[in-house]
């Protein structure tokens, strides 16, 4: 597996192939804890969201919402408590960043974290990771108990007035608990369920208190945003796409893994076939989902000879979205209604069965899927399917639902005939298979 | 809500409307119908079924409208294609995993899902796949759950929690698996059986009338609860003389206490119809004999004459009159005549358990209802325990603190369940409360009060400072533990907290569903009370007429003292203790079968109306009285008619005057009789008594520090709950039975006689 940068220096990735990358000894030698030494040395809190806005950073997340807007939506006279909550549930399907993210380097979350804390005069914040990657808790525990021997986390910090102190948190294994307000929830000690808003986080989040709820990576890239000033770090993207972004890659390519790339790289195309040393075993492209499972899926054709340049702006022209970045490669073998079978199946799975649509919605798609892999398909199934994500689609009450019913969407309109093979009457089919074998 | 009236736009029509309402209260009260299953007034929102899509201009997506609040210049669209498919696509989706057998459904017929499937659903199924099938089962023994018919709007879970402040029901599992359930399988809570009345699907269910009738066969009779003070209002289910079951559903009845019931209001009702009624009068011909049946002529006259008798022999006070106030005023007042216009006795009284005379003698200011409980923004609770014996009021607390943001100040010797939501809890020695009324009265006694109670002054100071600092109202309740003495300086604390923009309220907490209109109807101003009256039976009482029974409490250690009697008339339900030793036994009605009113603890006087014809050949209490009166000269002019009572009633009791019963006929705005203020007036003697009984209190009481276990109250034995089967098997402990699928009564045997009740008697 492949971890580093392309077409840039790497940012996110400087230190993850380093020896004993996680300690806070390499982390320091390698330029970490400057940034918290320059925020206390003389900025106020404003300076930093401004630097921050200034570098065009869009949450990591999967929503892309500029995180320098998101902090300075923070109530200042606010007199309750502020909280900084990192996500790292990383529960999308294809997606695989955070991970290594916080295993490799772990101290520039903290980093990343402190700084977020300044800006917001929070005292207490909480890093809540999906509860299969307990492992990882033990890696940000250790790193923890090093920065606080260190000084760097607890009262007065570098001496300064500024004292802080970040804590972990697993959940039980749900995919809503990466939604934020149902992570909010879940780290309360409630049922992981999403929350009315408004009110936002901002005002109104853990224990009713304002709130940040930030991406892993989103709050690693702050440490080097500090450093190089906003304006540097957005112009290593596009105007509204500032800086890099770690993609994760898997599927049918010959070099699978974690790539950062400078926001904004040409082409798509290029990045699959170059960078990722193309398509495994020779065969061919088929499809990719650029963003994580919950993002419209693009055949090949959308692809291949169109200069798709990976950025927000970019992807959405192209007719998809960045969204987690969980980058999945499907070659000419896959059936795009299998695949798309397995995604309904997992948002069934994980519908937290709060509202009607997606809890029934889901449910009913599954069963349609899987009556139609038994070769029980009839011919309007492929208009009963639609006409369900209609149903589901900005009626549900968080995005999940909406979440499901997109790329179901745009795989029966992108890949027709994986859906019409199926439909068609059990003879024909048999057919088609024989042909195919 | 602000009185600011802001533009709305629906439909194309404009409205004014306060500023800060909610979008689908708005559009209701302007005629548009928008449907909801998971919106509940009052609780907090939920906005899952999606039901209540409409769309707003500028905004994207379709908008729930329970969770929208109504801003200027909004323009709203309720009624359209894409609206109407995303409304009847939520109800196919409710419906697939649904059944779809509502003939088999207790809920068929009365049901919001089905309801809502004809407005909105379609003609045909698209569903073809295969449901999600769960077994039925039982939650607790009056808790029958089918959680395949669910659509998860957990309006019952919330009714749980903030209600009933139980959490006893959850959804536990995720997605298409979410079921509502119960933490171990089993309901351990007080079985109020709310969660079975706000549940609009056949998911939740009366076990106790499982399968018994359909809703359509019923006769739906609105009338006031028989239980406790507060007054709720239900509806009561008859079939064929037959009491099927209680509901205060909204689409039959409309009370103070909204879709609120508490088990035994809901449940025990059981007794109505109970075999072992009584059937006909009865006399005994010879002390120590037998009671035996007689016709209501020879009875009648049997009575008169061993009145009459007694009378002769020993005077006009030899002869006692007894109400109990579970009886509606009507019945006590014809009582109160009976002893003082007829036979002229001074001793009368209410078997109550204890007497708020001393407070209406000295009322300084207003009775909250439980509306204003429920809007209060300070509550004081002197002793009592509203969690077990005045549930509704119980429930307005929670939901002031919870909802409202009211301070809730607690003075109990006990811990009892309800301070979980307290703001301040003072937790006082035993027998103590006194001291704290007379601290709250005058902080110059606030060392001498603290030291007693067995609390720091510093908790004194506090509680006041919360009292003089609200904004609001403030509302004052007291159980039965503190005396008469308190009583008066609690009745006179309005003029001591009353300031501009504060009012301070009082609402006593007595036990019984009449208690005030038995004060109010003048039967706790005689000159014995209950127990006294038992001690001078056979000295200087000789003979009396009791409607109703004593309380246990009374009899205790005086369980003979009746029998010292010359003679005793008693009008029952059932065979008692009381009717052990009575000469003659009327069967009377009970309020089933009773026309007339209830006062309850906020003062509201409710109509108590017949449901079902007296059963066997009892009849209303005051009817009874008045045919003794009659047989013995005097006709009261009742003209057998309850109203012309409460017009009697309107014209000599002055809190009550000019109501008519068709001035209470709305159960929506309920009436609240204007009890008579008296001037601010010197209290030292009382404060004085008050002082020198505390100075004699203990300084080194033991506290309690258990708290009571839920149903130590509720689920205790009377002689009416005595009749649900399902009482037993919870005043045993609620055990958990073998097996969920098959109703408990069927499985666990409390003992020989319960086993025979719940196999049907053979
Ligand atoms: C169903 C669902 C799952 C989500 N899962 C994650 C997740 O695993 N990790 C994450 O960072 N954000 C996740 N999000 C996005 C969060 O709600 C939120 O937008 C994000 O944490 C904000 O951080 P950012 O601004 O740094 O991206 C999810 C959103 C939804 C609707
Ligand atoms: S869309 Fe509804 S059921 Fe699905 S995860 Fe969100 S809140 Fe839960
Ligand atoms: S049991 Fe009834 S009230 Fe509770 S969630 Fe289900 S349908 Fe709603
Ligand atoms: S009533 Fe609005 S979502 Fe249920």
């Amino acid at each position: 597996m492949f971890i580093g940068a392309i077409g840039c220096e790497p940012l996110q990735l400087k230190r993850v192939n380093l020896e004993h990358s996680r300690t806070i000894d390499v982390y320091k030698r390698n330029g970490g804890y400057d940034a918290i030494k320059k925020v206390l040395g003389g900025m106020s809190p404003d300076d930093v969201i401004n630097e921050v806005k200034k570098s065009a950073l869009r949450g990591r997340g999967g929503a892309g919402f500029p995180t320098g807007m998101k902090w300075s939506f923070v109530p200042k006279d606010s007199p309750k408590p502020k909280y900084v909550v990192c996500n790292a549930d990383e529960s999308e399907p294809g997606t695989f960043k955070d991970r290594y993210l916080m295993e490799r380097d772990p101290h520039m979350l903290i980093e990343g974290m402190l700084i977020a804390a300044y800006a917001l005069g929070a005292r207490i914040n909480y890093i809540y990771t999906r509860g299969e990657y307990r492992y990882l808790i033990n890696i940000m525990d250790a790193a923890l108990d090093e920065a606080r021997s260190a000084g760097l986390l607890g009262e007065k910090i570098l001496g300064t007035d500024f004292s802080c102190d970040i804590y972990t948190h697993t959940g039980a294994g749900a995919y809503i608990c990466g939604e934020e307000t149902a992570l909010l929830s879940s780290l309360e000690g409630l049922r992981g369920h999403p929350r009315m808003k408004p009110p936002f986080p901002a005002v109104s989040g853990l224990y009713a208190c304002p709130t940040v709820v930030n991406n892993v990576e989103t709050l690693t890239a702050v440490p080097d945003i500090i450093k190089m000033g906003g304006e540097a770090y957005q112009k290593l993207g596009t105007e509204k796409s500032g800086g890099t972004k770690v993609w994760s890659v898997s599927g049918h390519v010959n070099r699978p893994g974690v790539y950062e790339l400078p926001m904004g790289y040409v082409d798509m195309e290029k990045f699959i076939m170059e960078d990722c040393q193309g398509i495994l075993n020779d065969k061919k492209l088929k499809a990719v989902i650029p963003g994580g499972s919950s993002v419209y899926i693009m055949p090949a054709a959308d692809i291949t000879g169109k200069g798709v340049r990976m950025d927000y702006e970019g992807l959405v022209a192209a007719g998809s979205m960045v969204g987690s970045g969980g980058f999945i490669v499907m070659d000419e073998t896959v059936d795009v209604f299998e695949s798309t079978k397995n995604l309904i199946e997992f948002y069934k799975h994980e519908s937290c069965g709060w509202c009607t649509p997606c809890r029934e919605g889901t449910d009913w798609l599954v069963k349609v899927f899987k009556r139609i892999a038994r070769g029980e398909g009839r011919p309007e199934d492929a208009q009963l399917i639609l006409d369900l994500c209609d149903n589901i689609e900005g009626k549900s009450f968080c995005p999940l639902g909406d979440a499901a019913a997109w790329p179901i969407q745009s795989a029966i309109k992108k890949f027709p005939e994986d859906f019409k093979r199926h439909l068609a009457p059990l003879t024909m089919q048999t057919e088609t298979e024989v042909a195919a074998d | 809500m602000s009185t600011e009236l802001i533009k709305v736009t629906i439909n194309g029509k404009e409205f004014q409307v306060a500023k800060g309402a909610r979008l689908i209260d708005v559009c209701r009260e302007q005629g548009f119908n928008i449907p909801s299953f998971c919106y509940y007034a009052d609780l907090a929102l939920q906005a899952s079924c999606r039901m209540c899509l409409v769309r707003i201009e500028k905004m994207p997506k379709l908008q729930t409208s329970c969770t929208i609040t109504c801003t200027d210049g909004m323009v709203v669209t309720t009624e359209s294609e894409e609206i109407e498919k995303a409304q009847r696509a939520m109800v196919e989706f409710l419906l697939a995993n649904h059944p779809l057998d509502c003939p088999i459904c207790d809920r068929g017929g009365e049901c919001e899902l089905q309801e809502m499937a004809f407005d909105w659903g379609n003609l045909e199924e698209r569903f073809t796949e295969r449901k999600n099938a769960q077994p039925e089962k039982y939650l607790s023994p009056i808790v029958a759950n089918d959680p395949q018919r669910c659509i998860l709007c957990k309006r019952c879970t919330r009714v749980c929690d903030e209600w009933m402040g139980e959490d006893a029901i959850e959804a536990g599992g995720r997605g298409a698996n979410t079921v509502i359930g119960t933490f171990g399988g089993w309901l351990n809570c007080s079985e109020c059986g709310n969660c079975i009345e706000v549940c609009p699907t056949g998911t939740l269910l009366d076990a106790t009338y499982r399968h018994q009738a359909r809703p359509w066969e019923l006769q739906q009779t609105v009338t006031t609860c028989t239980y406790c003070s507060d007054g709720c209002q239900e509806s009561v289910g008859s079939r064929a003389g037959e009491v099927m079951r209680v509901v205060a559903r909204d689409r039959y009845v409309n009370g103070h206490n909204g879709e609120f019931l508490c088990i035994k209001g809901r449940f025990a009702h059981t007794f109505i119809n109970d075999e072992t009624r009584l059937r006909t009068p009865m006399i005994r011909y010879k002390k120590g004999g037998k009671l035996i049946p007689a016709t209501w002529d020879e009875a009648v006259k049997f009575a008169t004459r061993g009145l009459d008798k007694a009378a002769e022999a020993h005077g006009a006070n030899s002869i006692a009159v007894v109400g109990s106030p579970r009886l509606t005023n009507e019945s006590l007042y014809a009582l109160k005549k009976f002893a003082t216009e007829l036979v002229g006795t001074e001793n009368y009284t209410a078997t109550d358990a204890f007497s708020l005379s001393p407070f209406f003698q000295n009322l300084g200011g207003q009775i909250a209802t439980h509306r204003d409980i429920r809007h209060a923004k300070t509550i004081v609770l002197i002793g009592g325990e509203p969690e077990e014996l005045q549930p509704f009021a119980g429930k307005q607390i929670r939901q002031a603190v919870r909802n409202g943001g009211a301070k809730l100040v607690i003075i109990n010797s006990t811990p009892i369940r309800l301070k979980e939501r307290a703001t301040q809890f003072l937790h006082i020695n035993p027998e103590t409360e006194d001291a704290a009324v007379l601290a709250i009265f005058n902080q110059a006694h606030n060392e001498l009060a603290a030291r007693k109670m067995g609390v720091q002054e510093t908790e004194l100071i506090e509680l006041r400072r919360t009292i003089t600092n609200t904004e609001g109202d403030v509302v004052i309740m007291f159980g039965g533990e503190v005396s008469a003495e308190a009583q008066s300086l609690l009745a006179q604390m309005p003029y001591l907290f009353n300031k501009e923009g504060r009012r301070a309220l009082l609402h006593p907490l007595p036990l019984y569903n009449n208690s005030v209109g038995a004060t109010d109807m003048g039967l706790m101003y005689g000159k014995l009370g209950a127990t006294e009256m038992l001690d001078a039976a056979g000295d200087s009482v000789h003979a009396m007429y009791v409607a109703g029974s004593f309380l246990p409490q009374h009899l205790t250690g005086r369980e003979d003292s009746l029998g010292k009697l010359d003679f005793l008339v008693v009008q029952e339900l059932f065979e008692t203790e009381t009717t052990r030793f009575a000469d003659v036994v009327f069967p009377a009605a009970s309020f089933a079968e009773a026309d007339g009113t209830f006062t309850n603890s906020g003062g509201l006087v409710q109509r108590v109306r017949q449901t079902i014809p007296p059963v066997n050949q009892s009849k209303q209490d005051w009817v009874i009285t008045a045919q003794l009166s009659k047989e013995l000269g005097v006709d009261f002019g009742f003209q057998m008619s309850a109203s012309a009572v409460f017009g009697e009633i309107a014209e000599r009791i002055p809190a009550y005057a000019g109501l008519r019963y068709p001035l209470l006929k709305d159960e929506t705005n309920p009436v609240q009789v204007k009890h008579a203020t008296i001037e601010q007036r010197d209290l030292s003697q009382e404060s004085e008594a008050i002082r020198a009984r505390v100075e004699k209190m203990s300084d080194t009481a033991t506290k309690i520090n258990a708290t009571p276990p839920v149903g130590h109250e509720l689920f205790k034995i009377g002689t009416l709950t005595d009749k649900l089967p399902q009482m037993h098997l919870l005043a045993s402990g609620n055990p958990k039975p073998p097996t969920l699928a098959v109703s408990p009564l069927y499985q666990i045997t409390v003992d020989a006689g319960m086993k025979r009740e719940a196999i049907g008697g053979d």
